[in-house]
């Protein structure tokens, strides 16, 4: 058992566990292919459904790849992901009139800032973290009903430019070779960056130790408030990133646009096998645990189990996948989980 | 002394335990009868703390049989192993951090008005458990606002608290200052004469013969004898565990003092440490001598950039050192060896690697990109040179023995390269041979032209290293000793205060 553990620091044993997720992945097609197969649920094994299940899948994979360094921090999660989705999504449609480029930035900038505040006061102020980023979320809330009074706003009532709104509408529509999406090229370059910065740069070896014992790390000199700053940083920006795609995608900016991703990107990360104790999994697997979670939407529709069925059922699987998760850990003997 | 009537408290009889590669405990039968004190010893790894981890219920795959009071019982669960009334302390402390004392003295068993908690006799029985080990803390205190002692001393009330009727103690002084290791003693002859059996594990060889009726010594999983103290020697111990004669001693070589390196001045931390002024030079080995509470450990966390200074000034080779954070002074060169192995030592979950390069992740990267290849044949070479066992960077730290973490823990900052190193009982935990090996680390250190600050309970290693010790107490400093005045006795007869009027600050 313990060399499981040691294992599970090579490369190799990170992709083992990782194809783990993928034999998940690969199950719950089996499982709708086999409902089609008896006439329990149709259209699942089309094209075009594949399509939408990859296309969900991006977007909760590209605010799962950024919470996970936040996870991986051992800061379990950040909760002000949906708002900050929202938020970004009405500034960058406000702010359309003055052209698209500066609209996003400007949406952009809106993320990074909300990701510093986030990290400076829980790696800083050692604020709770969920805690902390719940009532951001809350408050990110009641500013965008202070501004936009509740409405929704959609991207060519504001007298912007008709190139500009054309662009912002269409952008996240382009599909490589007729396919692809640029939400699922976007997220694979995610990934691979992602992974390549939490395995090889000095960064990503702070970020692991400060994940495993964030005291070991300060008293070997590491600078954690940083390491924790940047986590909250690519989290709020990668939320942005999805938001934008969210609004683009509906036409419409909305309080709601970013509800549920919260939930959906932790479902996502811990199915992928990182642990909420932090230190352990790798982005690989997250982009799994995207996968599986955009299958389980899918399948669900499909059976026309409603939205918040569905919830429930993302509820439970994830707290059997914490509780595997734990009781994993205490086996072999560490239950600081 | 009566003679045994009672009979044996623990018998166990040809247990074994193994991990992945190793045989940890092999075939071993061991022995306690009721109101014994039985010494347990051996090198590091021998097998010690996983002998008893067993008895404590760690394990659901041990062979062999246990039997306790004559009665064969499985321990395959703590709770299991609490039920027939076996008590642990822990070489690794165990308490819960961020939690009050009362909470983990009385874990399990608060007491209740109706469905509240009675706070007043929560309280008031958390106070008679720690004064049974000479504390007066408020027991409200979280255990993270306590000192490392102090926690050590918590641990133990707790397990007397659980009434047990065998109790193991894994190095339990090794955390300890001298007047509270006395105060420990006491307890355990009152336990002994209570028909308690201890199991003592230590490596500090006079304790043994002070408290110990037998000895069983290890070596390599195995047992190698069981002996009544009056039958051997010291010699005869040290031959039995590591198969050789090994001596304690120190060989002085030459040694060539440099210019000053680290000047302090007019240091205070209120409430710490006040007005303390010295300096260090190259190539030097300054010893700090103090009772437990004296303010050495805050002293060093100042210098480290842990803490903050309230008045004072700190250079480092003439240049004003204000750093904010340990970052800031490891990247001028002062680093800090942690007397906290578990909490801010060590990232037990991952590997010796990992660990030993955490300090130098920076120097091991080219612009952003780490290379542990860069960094892997400097964890190669300390492990060799620190003689860690197992030899293997990819091993998780927490899998070590004891002292094999504490090894560790020096590697980390042997790799750093430090001008100023900061050590805080460097040698906690770890063997005669270990000591010997760790010591003449720190000499080679020394050498190269580090200035070393030694802070340590264990005299004679204090004597042996420093060139100079400062003696601290009550958070000043009071005197200073050249290596010629220093010896066991004029440094504890300095640390109490020239008259001994006053008692342990
Ligand atoms: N969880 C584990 N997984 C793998 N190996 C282990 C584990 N725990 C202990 N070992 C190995 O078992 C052997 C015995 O270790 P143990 O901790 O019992 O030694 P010890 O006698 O208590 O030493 P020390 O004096 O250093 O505390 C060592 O070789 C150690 O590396
Ligand atoms: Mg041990």
């Amino acid at each position: 058992m313990a060399d499981d553990r040691s294992l599970g620091s090579s490369s190799v044993g990170r992709l083992v566990s990782a194809a783990g997720v993928y034999g998940i992945a690969a199950l719950f097609l089996a499982v709708g292919a086999l409902l089609q197969a008896t006439g329990i649920i149709r259209g699942f094994l089309t094209i075009q459904n594949m399509l939408n299940i990859v296309d969900a899948a991006a977007l909760v994979g590209i605010v799962a790849v950024g919470m996970a360094f936040v996870t991986y921090s051992g800061h379990f999660a950040d909760m002000s992901v949906p708002t900050t989705m929202g938020f970004t999504g009405y500034v960058c449609i406000e702010l359309l009139r003055y052209g698209f480029i500066p609209a996003v930035i400007v949406a952009l900038a809106i993320g990074l800032l909300i990701g510093l505040m986030n990290g400076f006061v829980v790696g800083k102020l050692k604020a709770n973290p969920i805690i902390w980023t719940l009532a951001v979320n809350y408050v990110t809330m009641g500013v965008i009903r202070l501004i936009w009074v509740n409405k929704q706003i959609y991207p060519d009532m504001r007298g912007s430019g008709q190139k500009a709104v054309e662009l912002f509408d269409n952008i996240y529509r382009l599909r490589f070779f007729n396919l692809i999406g640029l939400p699922v090229v976007m997220l694979l370059v995610l990934v691979v960056a992602g992974q390549f910065v939490m395995t090889k740069t000095s960064f990503g070896v702070k970020l692991k130790l400060t994940g495993s014992s964030l005291r070991a790390a300060k008293f070997s000199g590491i600078s954690v408030e940083r390491v924790i700053t940047t986590a909250f940083v690519l989290t709020a920006l990668t939320a942005t990133i999805a938001g934008l795609a969210v609004t683009s995608l509906s036409r419409v900016g909305a309080w709601y646009n970013g509800a549920g991703y919260d939930f959906k990107a932790v479902t996502a990360i811990v199915i992928g096998g990182m642990t909420l104790a932090g230190g352990r999994g790798s982005i690989l697997g997250v982009l799994g645990g995207s996968l599986i979670i955009g299958l389980l939407n899918n399948v669900l529709t499909l059976l026309g189990v409603g939205t918040f069925s569905q919830d429930m059922i993302r509820g439970a699987i994830f707290i059997v996948v914490v509780g595997i998760n734990a009781k994993s850990l205490r086996s072999l003997g560490r239950d600081d989980a | 002394m009566e003679e045994r009537e009672i009979g044996l408290a623990l018998e166990m009889k040809r247990v074994s335990k193994r991990f992945p590669g190793t045989i940890a405990v092999d075939d071993v039968s061991f022995e306690v009868y009721a109101g014994e004190v039985h010494a347990l010893v051996g090198e590091n790894g021998a097998g010690k703390s996983t002998l008893m981890k067993m008895l404590a219920g760690s394990f659901d795959d041990y062979t062999g049989q246990i039997c306790i009071n004559g009665k064969e019982v499985k321990l395959h669960s703590p709770t299991q192993a609490k039920k027939y009334g076996i008590g642990m302390i822990y070489q690794e402390l165990s308490l819960a951090r961020p939690i009050s004392i009362i909470e983990n003295l009385l874990a399990g068993r608060l007491p209740r008005k109706g469905p509240l908690l009675d706070k007043a006799r929560a309280r008031s029985q958390a106070k008679g458990l720690l004064a049974h080990v000479g504390l007066d803390l408020d027991p409200e205190l979280p255990i993270e606002d306590i000192s490392q002692h102090e926690a050590q001393l918590v641990e133990i009330a707790k397990v007397l608290g659980n009434g047990p009727c065998i109790l193991v103690m894994d190095e339990p002084t090794s955390a300890l200052s001298r007047e509270e290791v006395e105060r420990l003693f006491q307890i355990i002859v009152q336990l002994k004469n209570r028909g308690i059996a201890v199991v003592y594990i230590s490596h500090h060889l006079p304790e043994i013969f002070r408290i110990a009726d037998r000895v069983t010594v290890m070596r390599d999983g195995k047992k190698i004898a069981t002996k009544p103290i009056g039958e051997v020697t010291r010699e005869e111990i040290v031959q039995m565990m590591v198969g050789r004669s090994v001596k304690e001693f120190y060989k002085r070589d030459e040694r060539k003092i440099g210019e000053t390196r680290l000047k302090v001045s007019g240091l205070s931390r209120f409430g710490f440490f006040h007005d303390v002024s010295f300096e260090a030079r190259r190539g030097e080995t300054l010893g700090i001598c103090g009772l437990s509470g004296a303010g050495r450990s805050e002293l060093a966390k100042v210098l480290a950039g842990l803490d903050r200074a309230d008045e004072g000034r700190i250079e480092l080779d003439g240049a004003e050192v204000r750093s904010g954070t340990m970052a800031d002074a490891l990247s001028r060169g002062i680093a800090y060896l942690t007397e906290d192995r578990k909490h801010e030592g060590l990232a037990l979950r991952l590997t010796v690697g990992e660990n030993i390069m955490a300090p130098i992740v920076d120097r091991l990267s080219s612009g952003s990109v780490f290379s542990k290849a860069k960094g892997a044949p400097l964890a190669a070479e300390l492990i060799g040179e620190l003689d860690i066992y197992p030899p293997d960077p990819e091993r998780t730290v927490g899998n070590l023995s004891g002292g094999n973490q504490q090894k560790v823990l020096l590697a980390k900052w042997l790799a750093s390269k430090p001008k100023v190193l900061i050590l805080d009982e460097p040698t906690r935990g770890v063997d005669i041979g270990a000591k010997m090996t760790i010591h003449s680390s720190i000499e080679k250190l020394a050498r190269e032209g580090c200035t070393v600050l030694l802070i340590s309970s264990d005299l004679p290693e204090l004597v042996g290293l420093s060139d100079r010790v400062m003696i601290m107490r009550k958070g000043h400093f009071t005197r200073e000793m050249g290596f010629g005045e220093c010896s066991e006795e004029s440094l504890l007869l300095a640390a109490n205060g020239a008259l001994g009027a006053e008692g342990g600050a």
